[in-house]
């Protein structure tokens, strides 16, 4: 308990808190524009965080983060259009209940399984916080560098196995990110590993340049090139306090849902995508009115909110105990810890556990900060849904030269994620997934670490299974292959 | 025996009436029920578009430029390896006992071209089997004659270069004019370009520019180009002041 009070004691400053506020009230606008995801956002702020303090950074991202989902339910519910990607589920019953004149009872239920997902994981979290706390200070001695290598590997694995029907390309680009991540020169043995003797290219790509280019910079430029969108009125009409009564007719949905959201957000590689496949594929069994669903079901609605809504809380778990991030926006925030001298990993239960309760319960602050301003300014935030795209092109193409130039004051790095957000831009273009290249860059560069960090307890190629966690992370990696391998098979032979 | 419930679904399914259409005609009826059930697949639903050959092949010759590269731009010229490799992996997995003092794995995979040749293995057969995939949907595309021109897609990517060289002109203008009067610029002259020409747009993007340079530079004191040629034109108190703030 002591740790949690430290917690507390942490957020207990103006700047957290207004931190906390911006992050919360920012997020919730930025997921209401449709092309403007929590990734962009968090993408142009990375640089804007080295300059403050290590948790006011934290929690603004954080903010951002767990607010936007919220945000992008608008005008998918509204107008038919996602805010954030993972709000396309909330599309088929969302809009569909704007289409019976029910848009104000769509968002209310929108609001209230949002929040209850995201309560469910955190005080899922801080619950296993208090209870499991102690004992997992001893964590950081199960897990040596060849248990950590292992679960990034399963982490790669997980993300290429979670893209269904784009895993060669899923793989290819994780690929790709791998190889960003190599080039440089080797500090220990002075080997330059692609650097074709240009000398910009020793130190390295920042991480930076390249999310900033492949998120940020790609993105107004697809919106630039592309046309402006012409959304419909929608008129809301009606209180936005019911949704919470309603959502007590389905509360077997919403804890499913908030369960696979939070066990989903957990698995690195995986995230809200296949958390909402599920669910909803749940939600649909179990409904005594199946035909519904895509019509208008207030059972879709919710598992849809509450499982993407339960994922943020869940997904900084791998990243805080094993240091692996699962996703893009997690992985950006490590970039943060690495800026703050914050090794998250194992040793952050005994090092820092204060830390790790002022993050969860900034983010319950947060999915409180969050419901209040959606309750009493919906009305406000729908405007932002009709800012021409273009101009948000516009703008975001301003605030990411600001993003990259300021890391290290070049021009070349401007040049460079100028390049990555064209190969972003192109990416978009195909539909092809963005993700596997950051969590190449990172997932990789953290495989090369613990494996060359722990080479020297590898006398054979069994010494690297022989470990419990890294042994039975390997045999996760051989089923979550072999299960993908014949589902593949199978959906071939179906499709013949 | 129990006798097993009929879903809803299924019961709806199975009671759908024949369509009858007037444009049919009497004599055509059809037991298919109109495909209503949404799919959540969808949300994760992929198709190849044309443009994505050409991507696939430019990522195909990418890794096999990677590839090329390896054996001069990894250290593998430095690399330290048993004689006998074949042997050795045999020891590795214990199929051959080893004879005396053999090379410890971790002695391997610390070198530098071990991280590049792990990577290969994922990029290089990716590459090559995403380019399998591109070509069997382009195939499909001709064989159900479907339009395989790229010339639209092509002609995105090329417009998409133009708005690459506005963000390339603010990059080098920045030292020149200063991060106050370049943002300005861009935040004004693209809009303008973009067709917001209006009194009130020019004011929303003014606006919009001013708050972004108040914000990250005023505000947030973040670093931006210093040795502003703009700048240096101005008397002394004011180069200050601008330096400092904008």
């Amino acid at each position: 308990m002591e740790a949690f009070w430290a917690g507390l004691d942490n957020l207990a400053s103006w700047p957290v808190l207004v931190a906390i506020l911006i992050g919360s009230v920012g997020g919730l606008a930025i997921g209401a524009v449709p092309g403007i995801g929590p990734a962009i956002a968090i993408a142009i702020l990375l640089p804007a965080t080295v300059f403050l303090d290590d948790l006011v950074s934290l929690v603004l991202l954080l903010g951002v983060y767990g607010s936007s989902m919220y945000g992008g339910a608008i005008p998918a519910i509204l107008i038919n259009t996602p805010g954030t990607p993972v709000n396309a589920l909330t599309t088929y019953d969302g809009y569909a209940m704007t289409r019976r004149g029910e848009a104000a009872r769509g968002l209310s239920l929108a609001y209230s399984a949002s929040f209850f997902g995201g309560c469910f994981s955190i005080l899922l979290g801080l619950g296993a916080l208090m209870l499991f706390g102690p004992y997992l200070r001893d964590l950081g001695a199960l897990f040596g560098q060849r248990d950590i290598f292992m679960a990034a590997a399963l982490g790669a694995v997980l993300l290429i196995a979670a893209h269904r029907k784009t895993m060669g390309i899923a793989a290819l680009l994780f690929g790709l990110g791998f190889l960003i991540a190599l080039v440089g020169r080797q500090s220990l043995k002075q080997i330059d590993r692609y650097t074709f003797g240009i000398e910009y290219l020793y130190p390295g790509f920042n991480l930076i340049v390249v999310i900033v280019g492949i998120f940020a910079i790609s993105q107004a430029l697809f919106l630039l090139a592309g046309k402006d969108a012409d959304p419909p009125e929608a008129r809301l009409k009606g209180g936005l306090l019911h949704g919470f009564g309603e959502l007590k007719k389905h509360p077997a949905v919403a804890t499913i849902s908030a369960g696979y959201g939070t066990i989903m957000g957990i698995i690195p590689g995986v995230g809200e995508f296949v958390a909402q496949f599920f669910s909803y594929s749940t939600a649909r069994a179990m409904s005594k009115e199946p035909g519904r669903f895509g019509r208008g079901a207030p059972d879709g609605l919710i598992a849809s909110e509450a499982s993407n809504n339960a994922v943020p809380a869940a997904a900084m778990v791998p990243l805080l105990a094993l240091g692996v991030p699962g996703e893009a926006l997690t992985a950006m925030m490590m970039v943060v810890f690495f800026d703050a001298g914050i090794k998250p990993g194992p040793d952050i239960f005994e090092n820092n556990p204060d830390f790790l309760f002022s993050l969860f319960i900034a983010l319950l602050i947060i999915n409180v900060l969050v419901i209040l301003t959606l309750l009493f300014s919906t009305k406000w935030i729908a405007k932002i849904i009709y800012v021409p795209n273009r101009l948000l092109g516009a703008f975001i193409l301003i605030l990411a030269f600001v993003g990259v130039f300021s890391i290290r004051n070049s021009f070349a790095d401007c040049m460079f994620a100028a390049g990555f957000g064209y190969l972003g831009f192109i990416l978009r273009r195909l539909d092809w997934p963005l993700v596997p290249i950051v969590l190449g860059l990172v997932l990789g560069s953290i495989m090369i670490e613990k494996l060359t960090a722990g080479a020297g307890q590898i006398k054979t190629v069994f010494d690297l299974v022989n470990r419990p966690v890294s042994g039975t992370l390997f045999v996760v990696i051989l089923i979550v292959i072999a299960v993908t391998i014949t589902q593949s098979l199978r959906t071939r032979r179906f499709e013949h | 025996m129990k006798s097993r419930a009929v879903s809803p679904a299924l019961k709806s399914a199975t009671a759908v009436r024949p369509l009858r259409s007037s444009a049919t005609g009497p004599g055509f009826a059809s037991a298919c029920p109109p495909d209503k059930k949404i799919n959540v697949t969808d949300i994760t639903d992929f198709r190849r578009g044309r443009g994505d050959l050409i991507f696939s092949l430019f990522m195909a010759g990418l890794a096999l430029f990677f590839l090329l590269f390896f054996f001069t731009q990894t250290g593998w010229e430095d690399r330290k390896l048993p004689h006998n490799m074949a042997r050795y992996w045999m020891d590795q997995f214990g199929v051959t006992a080893p004879e005396g003092r053999t090379a410890r794995l971790g002695r391997i995979l610390k070198q530098g071209w071990v991280a590049p040749l792990i990577c290969l293995c994922v990029l290089v057969p990716a590459a090559l089997w995403n380019l399998r995939g591109a070509w069997r949907a382009h195939a499909w595309r001709k064989r159900f004659k479907q339009s395989t021109a790229v010339t639209y897609e092509l002609g995105q990517w090329l417009r998409a270069l133009e708005y690459v060289a506005w963000f390339v002109a603010y990059t080098l203008l920045v030292p020149v004019l200063g991060y106050l009067v370049s943002t300005v610029l861009l935040g004004t002259l693209l809009p303008w370009r973009l067709g917001y020409r209006g009194v009130r747009w020019m004011g929303i993007c003014l606006a919009v520019s001013f708050t972004i340079v108040l914000v990250f530079r005023t505000g947030l004191q973040i670093k931006t180009p210093v040795n502003i040629w703009l700048y240096d034109q101005l008397p002394q108190g004011m180069e200050t002041f601008m330096q400092v703030w904008f």
